[in-house]
């Protein structure tokens, strides 16, 4: 089994690499009719949310305007609101830029050959087959959550985390269906880079993991961490065990199948500028949030984001 | 677990630039010589901003079938110049085909400025056009770096001409390579903003030298004048983004720091694709803000497009042509400098060297008034197989050039009174009046 697997993977690796004049392959349908439905049916709930995210930021621009101390709902000792000086400037820490760059090659390289044709293989499994395999795997992280979010001391997200746990494990069948969003528990998974910024940690320099893709040296130590703690507790022997090998890449093609990316589809010679800013801009924003009660430092000199 | 989450972290990065990725900003040619004065948004009033930005309404779709099947297409042309080192990832041009499982006739869409042949607006004209009975293949504009690096035989897009040329040798070389069970059994041909004048001149290509025998055009919102489409989107950028790095840089600062008080007041664990969308629409409000979202939109697309000119052409305006960059070099610094610079730039830097060179005979003036639809005026007002439609809030064209499109095509165009640019693609109207021109039934009201 384990070596049939591995070899049929590298003959699509070899697939990938040949380099005939044309090829035509198959690509999941596209469903336009279902996806305007959903959009007509998400038009609603957007609205309303529009509207009332504008309500509490008008809300908190007027306490700003009319000079009471400017804060943010949330405690008495919320921050104020940031302004445009507090944006960290349009340039990102890169120290590791070549070997970032070349990293970021193989990437691209590797997921058109073996990752994107693996993935659309992947997709023509029923739906709820799929469906059940995410939910598996979304719960086996759940355990991760629960540890960070008590190192983070938010235990109120931790408590939720180990609630839907034990709902999801038990009710959801091991996992496979996941019970506790229908119980209005939605997951929101967290991770060790996260409690690394809570603790007070910069991303750092930028860096593209091989496979993994765009990261940061915190975000990447904590991916690490995480792996760590799973591997150490072995949930169901999974870890460590006979069926092992197939888990990594099980859990990679679920995970690369429900990501909607591709890798220079825009064509554009600057997309590793492009991802490499937004990723680390996102992460600066999260990172905003986690620390909402203090003012984001002006450092003396003007350093790239992230450092 | 974390690699999926590394992954969508990466998904939701790009969804990030989605209130920017609008398709297509044209590049079109405009009546007379000179860049046309007037309002930088041409004929487009608040309505035509909104509807440019947001696209139809889920509630005013046509009907579109629940399924369309797709192929990927990458192909090798024999043509393609040598690929620089770092463009590697557009070596082959890469179209999209949905096939009918019965004879049918073929399609072609070919999308708008620096837009891929597989974006939001393209897949709905593919539906609608799947739906009724076409195989529908759909292409990127010949300004898409991967089409300049695949398939042009210069590397400096943007001449109608030229570009027409690539597209139909393009076009050509796919068909000859399609499965034998796609039976075709007509060409008709589309596009949308600049895609639309490529449409219409490969038409005119075809039409003396009979290879595709291109049987009818549809155009949507297409240009008139290039150049003075690109001036408004140009001074439309320097308006109300402000000219060079200054502008983007206090853009990006107030957008941050939007969205950054916008997530922490929302009390959200995590930055998702939902928060943004709703975040765009919280902060996208007044006409100077979704100006702003558009004239970025379109110099981001420029910003590759003059890069890669630039290389091909080796005229070193960002790229010295001793050293040109390898794969491991930053080129962010590269990309801010072009980032400063309007499509004037372009012309006058690395379009006008590289075409004069080639043609002694050619001037500054002559080359920008090729670049005008009215090049092709005669089989416009004589063939009755060119169709267009386009709204009177379109900001690329002026009053000018609207009437000019009406009278030249006569009962042959139809003029919507909203949607701005490209804003009412997929509208039942849009879609009905598009297939009643591929298939002859246009005007209706003639017996």
């Amino acid at each position: 089994m384990k070596t049939a697997v591995l070899m049929s993977v590298g003959l699509l690796a070899l697939s990938g690499c040949a380099s005939q004049m044309v090829s035509i392959r198959t690509v999941p349908d596209q469903t336009p009719a279902a996806d305007n439905a959903a959009a007509l049916a998400n038009a609603a709930a957007f609205a309303e949310a529009v509207a009332t995210e504008s309500a509490e930021v008008e809300s908190v621009a007027a306490e700003t305007a009319s000079g009471s101390p400017p804060e943010v709902h949330g405690g008495p000792e919320a921050a104020p609101l940031l302004t445009p000086e507090d944006a960290p400037p349009m340039y990102t820490y890169d120290p590791w830029e070549r070997f970032n760059r070349f990293a970021y090659r193989f990437n691209a390289r590797f997921d058109e050959a073996i990752f994107l044709p693996v993935a659309n293989t992947y997709r023509r499994v029923p739906s709820p087959v799929r469906a059940g395999v995410h939910n598996f795997f979304a719960n086996i992280a759940e355990i991760d959550s629960v540890i960070n979010y008590t190192l983070q001391w938010r235990l109120k997200y931790g408590l939720r985390s180990l609630e839907r746990l034990v709902i999801n494990s038990t009710i959801g069948i091991g996992g496979l269906i996941d019970a506790a969003t229908k119980l209005k528990l939605p997951g929101t998974p967290t991770g060790f880079a996260t409690t690394l910024a809570k603790w007070g940690m910069h991303p750092g320099p930028y860096l593209v993991i091989p496979l993994l893709g765009p990261s940061t040296l915190r975000d990447g130590v904590g991916f690490l961490a995480d792996y760590g703690a799973e591997y150490g507790i072995n949930i169901a022997g999974l870890y460590r065990g006979n069926v092992s090998w197939a888990l990594g890449p099980v859990n990679t093609i679920d995970q690369r199948a429900n990501i909607d990316f591709r890798y220079y589809s825009g064509g554009s010679p600057f997309e590793y500028e492009t991802i490499r800013f937004l990723y680390v801009r996102r992460r600066l924003i999260e990172d905003v949030g986690l620390r909402a009660n203090e003012r984001p430092k002006k450092p003396a000199v003007e350093v790239p984001a992230g450092k | 677990m974390q690699i999926s989450r590394r992954l969508r972290q990466i998904a939701f990065a790009m969804v990030w630039s989605a209130p920017f990725a609008i398709s297509a900003e044209p590049i079109e040619p405009p009546p007379q010589s000179q860049p046309a004065p007037g309002p930088a948004t041409g004929l487009s009033d608040s309505a035509g901003l909104r509807a440019t930005v947001f696209g139809t309404p889920p509630e005013a779709m046509a009907p579109l079938p629940a399924k369309v099947p797709l192929y990927e297409i990458n192909i090798t042309l024999p043509w393609r110049l040598p690929v620089p080192e770092i463009l590697w990832f557009d070596a082959k041009l890469r179209v999209w085909l949905s096939a009918q499982d019965r004879p049918a006739p073929l399609a072609i869409v070919i999308s708008g400025t620096g837009s891929d042949g597989n974006n939001k607006t393209i897949s709905i004209l593919r539906a609608a056009l799947y739906g009724a009975g076409y195989h529908v293949l759909t292409m990127p504009s010949p300004t898409f770096s991967g089409f300049i690096v695949s398939a042009s035989s210069t590397g400096v897009a943007g001449d109608l001409m030229q570009d027409g040329h690539d597209l139909y040798a393009a076009m050509q070389e796919i068909i000859a390579h399609l499965p034998p069970k796609v039976r075709i059994t007509d060409i008709d041909l589309l596009g949308f903003s600049l895609g639309g004048a490529n449409a219409a001149i490969v038409k005119s290509i075809d039409a003396s030298e009979g290879k595709l025998k291109v049987h009818r055009v549809v155009m949507i919102n297409p240009p008139v004048s290039l150049f003075s489409s690109v001036g408004r989107l140009d001074r439309l950028f320097a308006s109300t983004i402000g000219p060079g790095e200054m502008g983007v840089d206090l853009l990006y600062r107030r957008l941050y720091a939007q969205l950054a008080n916008l997530y922490r007041v929302s009390d959200r664990l995590e930055l998702d694709e939902k928060f943004i969308l709703t975040a765009a629409a919280v902060t996208l409000k007044t006409d100077a803000e979704f100006s702003q979202a558009i004239a970025l939109a379109y110099r981001l697309q420029l910003v590759d497009m003059f890069f890669i000119g630039d290389l091909y052409a080796k005229t070193g305006v960002v790229i010295d042509p001793e050293h040109r960059p390898k794969v491991g070099d930053s080129l962010e610094d590269i990309q801010r400098d072009l980032r400063a610079k309007p499509f004037a730039d372009y012309f006058t830097r690395v379009f006008a060297p590289y075409y004069l060179q080639r043609r002694p005979e050619a001037s500054s003036a002559s080359l920008i008034a090729a670049n005008r639809l009215d090049i092709i005026a005669d089989a416009l007002r004589s063939d009755g197989d060119y169709y267009a439609q386009t709204n009177s809030n379109d900001l690329i064209l002026n009053r000018r050039e609207l009437d000019w499109l009406q009278d030249t095509l006569g009962p042959r165009i139809v003029v919507y009174d909203h949607g701005g640019h490209l804003g009412e693609i997929g509208d039942r109207q849009q879609v009905a009046d598009m297939l009643d021109m591929l298939a002859g039934r246009w005007p209706r009201s003639a017996p």
